[in-house]
């Protein structure tokens, strides 16, 4: 068994109100797509913060290549990459172009490195022909897109998505899972959170069900646990509902 | 999305968009400093050049004055005002209202030279990235001792950039409470109430996001700095700005000009 990316050691984060994540322990290894399901406030956006130390836990550690994430929090940041459910207030840049170089610049790259870097980053995410546009010009898929690139510029060992399907269209949605499957099959390490598993399940190689305790429920693979889901509060995929065990055009 | 306006960065190719931001500065007090010596020839001279630039860069007259609607009402107000109270020869009357003719002229000259310095912030805005603005704030405060330069860059880049959206969510929230009648309330307090807290509400809840996505993103202080444009043509373009304010300066002085528009 390869070691661990990301190790998560007895978890727990509360609010005064009265919710927040409690005692979850979790590995995540190397070329992982992961998703994290679980019902509105079950605490997956919670969750996800603590992995690059935004947050810090009431109780519990997150440990990145085997050291706490809060001992080297640029490392940890520059690792995680992480991409929020709002693109609109993630975005800083006045250009496509200054948006993908904001974590570069961040990092104290040497402005010509910058260069390079965003040119090859905006042409992987077929962002080229905008990279003078305003980002508030953008549509939605192409401002999900901009944010993914803003974040694979920084080359991160792991990918953290928070609602990537919120607000977008069909045609939108299928691109974005078109080109996460296709980092996780280059090899990168995909963290998904999201309620909405039935666009994305089939690409996914483990799921982690959360509950409305902010508890984690199950975690197996996909296949495994799909006649489970609508017990924890997930929508199960319609394939599923009709008795297969994948899509039809899959099988 | 965010309603864009004339005021914010359109990306370009054009000479005004590659210039260095610090020499675009220096022309735009330049040209706003002469244009307050100028008489007529000087602002019409004015006129013509930023038309022509205005041009360039993609805007139209049209969408020009639709931008500035508000402001131009307010100098119709300026020009109204300063017809009717400036003693002269009259020009006409009404109700005991008169208009003299050195009103008018003066009238027209302050409204010129406003909707001048207007026209020249519009140029500056559209082709000016906020990024730039923050390095230029930056660059200018440098040498001024006890001012956090790296700070105050950051947050006038920040104010510029999320300007569009908090005024985004402004018309929103306006749109929602008006969808429930909320405009029918007589009370302004209520209905300022209505309206203001919901919009604080949404601006410091992004604003908490943004933090957190910068945060995500490794921001500190310490980044790399951006590059200023270099090259002959923010000589060029200092020495052709310097030559149009001293011709503003100079028709307007001149007798001949002052013949014709007198």
């Amino acid at each position: 068994m390869p070691r661990p990316l990301l190790e998560i050691d007895h978890l727990t984060h509360e609010f005064t109100a009265g919710s927040g994540i409690y005692d979850i322990c979790l590995r995540v290894f190397p070329g992982e797509f992961i998703l994290l399901a679980g019902p509105n406030g079950s605490g997956k956006t919670t969750l996800i913060r603590h992995l690059n130390a935004l947050v810090r836990p009431s109780s519990g550690e997150v440990r990145l290549h085997g050291r706490p994430v809060t001992s080297d929090i640029v490392f940890a940041r520059k690792t995680i990459g992480m991409v929020f459910q709002d693109a609109d207030t993630q975005i800083v840049g006045d250009t496509v172009f200054d948006e993908v170089a904001f974590g570069p610049e961040n990092l104290k790259i040497p402005r010509p490195l910058i260069r390079e870097k965003v040119t090859q980053t905006l042409a992987r995410m077929d962002l080229s022909h905008l990279a003078d546009r305003n980002p508030a010009t953008l549509s939605g898929g192409e401002k999900r897109r901009l944010t993914i690139a803003g974040i694979l510029v920084m080359d991160p060992e792991i990918i953290v998505l928070d609602e990537p399907f919120a607000n977008l269209d069909y045609p939108s949605s299928k691109a974005l899972v078109g080109i996460i499957s296709e980092l996780n099959q280059e090899g990168q390490t995909i963290i998904m959170a999201t309620h909405e598993v039935e666009d994305v399940i089939t690409c996914a190689t483990r799921i982690i069900i959360m509950d409305s305790k902010g508890r984690l429920s199950r975690d197996g693979r996909p296949e495994d646990l799909l006649g489970h889901l609508a017990a924890c509060g997930v929508k199960e995929p319609c394939f599923s509902r009709m008795g297969y065990k994948k899509p039809p055009w899959q099988t | 999305m965010a309603n864009l306006t004339l005021f914010t960065f359109c990306a370009g190719t054009t000479t005004l968009h590659r210039l260095d931001v610090r020499h675009k500065t220096a022309l735009v007090c330049m040209v706003s400093l002469a244009l307050f010596t100028s008489g007529f020839a000087g602002c019409l001279a004015c006129f013509l050049v930023l038309s022509l630039l205005t041009r360039t860069i993609g805007i139209s007259l049209p969408q020009l004055l639709g931008q500035l609607k508000w402001f131009i009402l307010l100098l119709g107000i300026m020009f109204a005002a300063r017809a009717l109270t400036i003693p002269g020869d009259p020009v006409f009357s009404f109700s005991g209202i008169v208009a003299t003719k050195e009103g008018l002229a003066q009238g027209a000259l302050v409204a010129m030279r406003f909707f001048l310095v207007m026209m020249t912030g519009l140029l500056f805005s559209a082709t000016t990235r906020p990024a730039d603005l923050k390095s230029a704030a930056q660059w200018f405060l440098k040498p001024v001792p006890f001012v956090p330069e790296k700070q105050v860059a950051i947050m006038i880049s920040l104010f510029l950039r999320f300007l569009p959206l908090i005024l985004s969510q402004a018309g929103q929230t306006a749109d929602a409470v008006n969808a429930r009648c909320g405009n029918l309330h007589k009370n302004p307090i209520r209905r300022i109430r209505c309206q203001t807290l919901p919009v604080l509400k949404k601006t410091f809840m992004a604003a908490d996001r943004l933090c957190l996505a910068m945060d995500a993103r490794c921001y500190s202080e310490d980044r790399t700095d951006l590059e200023f444009e270099t090259g002959g043509r923010n000589t060029l373009s200092m020495a052709a700005g310097t030559g149009l304010c001293l011709l503003m300066v100079g028709l307007s002085h001149s007798s001949f000009f002052k013949m014709i528009f007198w």
